[in-house]
């Protein structure tokens, strides 16, 4: 094919691009500017006096290795628990009938669409109960109530043939053997997808850490970056990007060195 | 292949706990010196915004205290963030020693929550401390944390109330006089003559999720928000005020109708002449401004004289046990000492509530003399007066619909008199 | 033919293994979101505001006033205008971008493909704050430019309409990526050959488009329709609750922000939980819709 005709998209992909990178490049820069050439140099990508300052006040502020451990450890737990019990709920929804599974599903399923801000308070007062207000626990469990998994994994289930199941039950096969051994490694791109869905999402988590989290200790990063804002003080702006590059450090990485396997396993996840 | 699954169960095991170990070393860490009783200060102090002091103050106050250790906690968004957690804390039936009160939330948080007058705990406890509060406060300072029906829920602490921030260089440039306006009618001419000699944008008043800056601006103009419990401010001098403030907006186009962080930023840009909002954002102003910034007081209206709602807020003990409530007046006290009531202010830019802190060596003396911004704050206090919260339990509802109108008028929609009289019908029903 | 029926020929009479396998979710789900539900649905019936000590039993008092409340029907509105301009945004511009990548360009895949997922991994209170400094209609870097150019950028978070369409815009910078991604994994599911053949034949693009590939791969479209109008809702919370607070007057509040607002701002504790109830309704009746005639027209490999 000639290079001519792709020129066009390449040129539109180009600025779609622009536009959805150039906010991070702009955080990036602006982490590293002293607040008045924030101000000042709204276009020098390059800062004219380079300061590690704002970074220096965060770390100085904040106990921010355990903060970012805390963010980590929740994001990871969430991951893991919800990964496995979706692949579990999955494997008995795809290879299993039994009385009301339709509608057991549509129920589950249907939790997708509760907003959090309905189960808020309920699930406050239950967290306060159990004693785990303030507590890294306290923000994963209601975390775990989350059909999404269930949904995903079942849809790439339904993609499994038949005559590979048929086959194995026949050969009297156990059911954990059969999900461990001929399920698992079928849908192995969708659970390590849905894995990392789970993850960032988890990671960026606010609205909940927020009213169950206290300490700065126990801090996820997002909550960390919300110190740094004030409507009435105002916004110190170029501490709050620190914070977001910050934020963003781990995940970005994280797909950076895996970028290879995340792309290729999301993209044979499609659901066909 | 069924090794695999093993591995995973075991992983999920192992990290469960992991996360165990991780909770119960959180949720039962005691107090380490089984002695002190142990109470929480709840704060609204960003980073920005007065964090760091509040830190230091009760480092201090740990490090001097042998009965008592305070846990400070910070809550996001501000005082309606506060009060959004105490809800969910008493919810479960606890509730922190010393909390922070906006202003705006002084009849629902007296409505609804538990709380002990600070002298009622003098009174059984701290004999010596008797006449401690009559001694240091203004009676119209300690007014503003009555109720409506005029018992006293706190202690008043940060107090700010709204200034001018001006953009000298952009003044001079428009022909003006670099000490800004005096009075509203004055503030209009400069804005207009902003707009038609540079083109930027003359004047922004705040816009946030309270009415405080608009209250400035229409009680000072001779109305009342509320009168006898009924709300009142559509008067005719509320509605001119009201007016005058629209038509900047809507028809000269030489005032901005734009959110509160837009609004300050494009004044510290140098895109907006005068910024009208509170003294607590002198730090961020000072910080971010390349240009020749200062502040001056509130403007009145001509021949009249300037009522100004206090900002911030006040401090309430919301304690339960009698040791916390010791605990927590000895807290208090602590927080009102000159010493500490002066790096209070030089933290946060709140003018302090209590009498001679300003003029006092260990006070404020020098750092008022050096920083001429404080001075449009601290010069305007006699016309300080309580910010109107609605009272019942409608009130905040009431809140809301002044600033949903306050966006229909701005952006040209309904007029003013017709926008403030609808609303004040509203309210008056919903505060049946 | 559904493949799970095929499959319960073969496992039958299992139940309680079924049940084991699906157990672990349930007891979660029992105790964080069925009780909360209930508890919220109960809620719906009192005049409470979360921490007076007496619940007054109001009946369907809260749903009364919520169904003449004028804001309700607002509120609506803009929720309808967000899942449409989520719809085009998250939907159906990652599809024609997948289709471009897959079938139409072929240098540069790799690198395309990870920075277009790059923004989806960064958090959304990050975007906001770096979105309302770089679109300040009067001081940022757009405004700027546009002012170079001599356009005046309107005050977008003051004006109705077109601040749905900016917060909207915003979320779209963080869910594009990952939308994008699923989709061209569905995407790129289609036989190169079909498409080859029809190339070959000089079918117009967009024929190709609408006649094979979305077809063919409208099982992940349907997962993204879902997500896009499930999460996008959700996820454009946070710059509403950053930006905007719901306003100007109401204009850039949906069903869930609203629900925040009346509990947690306004303590309606009740009318809230009504509220919630009521847009609960409104989107499961749109999940049952999507089953009924989405899902029959899809197309599974097997």
């Amino acid at each position: 094919m000639r290079i001519e005709p792709e020129l066009k998209w390449h040129i539109l992909l180009g600025c779609i691009l622009f536009l959805s990178l150039m906010p991070i490049v702009f955080a990036v820069s602006s982490s590293f500017k002293e607040l008045s050439e924030a101000y000042s140099n709204v276009f020098g990508l390059i800062p004219e006096q380079p300061t590690f300052n704002n970074y220096l006040q965060v770390f100085s502020r904040l106990p921010l290795v355990q903060i970012t451990a805390n963010t980590f450890l929740i994001a990871a737990a969430v991951t893991l628990f919800k990964t496995l019990t979706g692949v579990l709920a999955a494997y008995g929804f795809v290879y299993f009938d039994f009385r009301g599974k339709n509608i057991l599903y549509f129920i589950l399923i249907s939790t997708i669409f509760v907003p959090f801000t309905v189960t808020m308070i309920p699930n406050y007062l239950t967290v306060s109960q159990l004693g785990f207000r303030n507590t890294v626990i306290g923000v994963i469990l209601p975390q775990l109530a989350d059909a999404t998994g269930i949904f995903l994994l079942r849809q790439a289930m339904r993609t499994i043939p038949r005559s590979l199941i048929e086959a194995a039950r026949i050969d009297q096969a156990g059911h954990l053997h059969i999900l461990g051994g001929i399920v698992l490694p079928l849908i192995k791109p969708a659970v390590v997808s849905t894995g990392i869905m789970f993850f960032i999402n988890s990671w960026n988590e606010y609205v909940w850490p927020v009213l169950i989290l206290k300490d700065k200790e126990n801090y996820t990063l997002p909550l960390a970056l919300q110190l740094f804002i004030s409507s009435e003080g105002g916004t110190d702006f170029t501490i709050a990007m620190a914070v977001s590059v910050m934020t963003m450090l781990i995940p970005l990485l994280l797909f950076l060195i895996f970028q290879r396997y995340i792309i290729s396993t999301f993209t044979s996840s499609g659901i066909k | 292949m069924k090794k695999s699954m093993v591995k995973g169960i075991c992983l999920g095991l192992v990290s469960m706990l992991l996360l165990a170990g991780c909770g119960s070393q959180n949720s039962t860490a005691p107090a380490a010196d089984g002695k002190k009783v142990r109470i929480e200060y709840w704060h609204v102090n960003a980073e920005t915004q007065g964090g760091k002091t509040v830190e230091q103050l009760v480092k201090d106050f740990n490090a001097q205290s042998k009965t008592v250790e305070v846990v400070a906690r910070y809550n996001p968004d501000m005082y309606k963030g506060l009060m959004q957690n105490l809800q969910a804390e008493a919810a479960t039936e606890k509730s922190p020693a010393v909390v922070q009160i906006g202003w705006a939330f002084l009849d629902y948080f007296s409505n609804n929550f538990r709380y002990v007058a600070p002298q009622t705990i003098i009174d059984a406890h701290f004999p010596q401390d008797k006449t401690f509060l009559q001694d240091h406060f203004l009676p119209n300072v300690m007014g503003l944390a009555k109720n409506s029906r005029s018992s006293q829920v706190g202690l008043p602490y940060s107090l700010s109330t709204p200034v001018l921030y001006i953009n000298r260089d952009l003044l001079r440039q428009a022909g003006l006089d670099e000490n800004g306006p005096k009075t509203w009618e004055e503030l209009i001419k400069f804005a207009n003559t902003i707009k038609a000699k540079t083109g930027k944008y003359g004047f922004y008043m705040q816009e946030p999720a309270d009415n405080w800056a608009q209250q400035a601006l229409m009680e000072s103009n001779g109305a009342r928000m509320m009168t006898n419990g009924k709300a009142s401010f559509a008067s005719d001098e509320g509605i001119r005020a009201y007016e005058a403030y629209a038509d900047m907006v809507v028809n000269q186009k030489s005032a901005l109708h734009i959110s509160w962080g837009e609004g300050v930023q494009s004044f510290i840009d140098g895109n907006v002449g005068m910024l009208y909002t509170t003294i607590a954002q002198r730090a961020n102003v000072q910080k971010g401004a390349t240009f020749d910034a200062a502040a001056v007081s509130s403007p009145a209206w001509q021949g009249k004289a300037k009522r100004l709602p206090a900002g911030g807020c006040f401090l309430a003990i919301t304690a339960q046990t009698e040791a916390e409530q010791k605990a927590a007046w000895e807290f208090t006290k602590f927080l009102y000492s000159v010493e500490s009531m002066a790096a209070w202010t030089k933290g946060t830019g709140y003018v302090p509530p209590r009498k001679d802190v300003a003029e006092a060596e260990n006070g404020l003396k020098s750092f008022l003399a050096e920083n001429k911004m404080m001075a449009a704050a601290t010069s305007q206090m006699d016309g300080v007066v309580s910010w109107t919260s609605f009272p019942g339990d409608a009130g905040l509802q009431a809140e809301q619909l002044l600033l949903d109108v306050r966006d229909r008028i701005l952006s040209g929609s309904i007029s003013a008199r017709e926008g403030l009289t609808q609303t004040q019908t509203k309210i008056n029903e919903l505060l049946k | 033919m559904k493949p799970e029926k095929a499959g319960s020929r073969l496992i039958n009479g299992d139940n309680w293994i079924a049940f084991s396998f699906i157990l672990p979710s349930l007891l979660v789900f029992a105790v964080f979101m069925f009780y909360p539900l209930f508890y919220t649905a109960y809620l719906s019936f009192f005049d409470w505001n979360m921490i007076k000590p007496v619940k007054v039993f109001v009946g369907w008092g809260n749903y009364l006033v919520l169904f003449q409340d004028p804001l309700t029907y607002t509120v609506l509105k803009n929720t309808a205008a967000y899942i449409a301009i989520l719809l085009l945004l998250n939907c159906a511009a990652p599809y024609a971008l997948a289709f471009i990548l897959s079938f139409v360009i072929e240098r540069g895949l790799g690198f395309y493909k990870s920075a277009f997922f790059l923004p989806s991994v960064i958090s959304l209170v990050v975007g906001s704050i770096l979105y309302l400094w770089i679109l300040n209609p009067i001081s940022g870097p757009v405004a700027l430019i546009a002012k170079f150019f001599g356009i005046t950028v309107p005050v977008w978070s003051k004006t109705q309409g077109l601040v749905i369409v900016v917060l909207s815009l915003i979320t779209t910078w963080k869910v594009f990526g990952y939308n994008f991604i699923v989709i061209f994994g569905g995407v790129a599911g289609v036989p190169r050959e079909v498409i080859e053949a029809a190339r070959i034949d000089n079918v117009p693009l967009h024929r190709i488009f609408f006649d094979i590939v979305l077809p063919m791969s409208s099982a992940t479209g349907v997962y993204i329709l879902i997500m896009t109008v499930v999460q996008g809702l959700q996820y454009v919370f946070t710059p509403i609750k950053v930006i905007t607070q719901g306003g100007p007057d109401n204009a850039s509040s949906n069903a869930i922000y609203n629900v925040y607002q009346e509990a947690f701002t306004l303590y309606r504790t009740g009318y809230a939980s009504a509220f919630a109830i009521v847009a609960m309704v409104l989107f499961v009746i749109l999940l049952v819709l999507e089953f009924r005639y989405v899902e029959k027209g899809v197309y599974y490999e097997n």
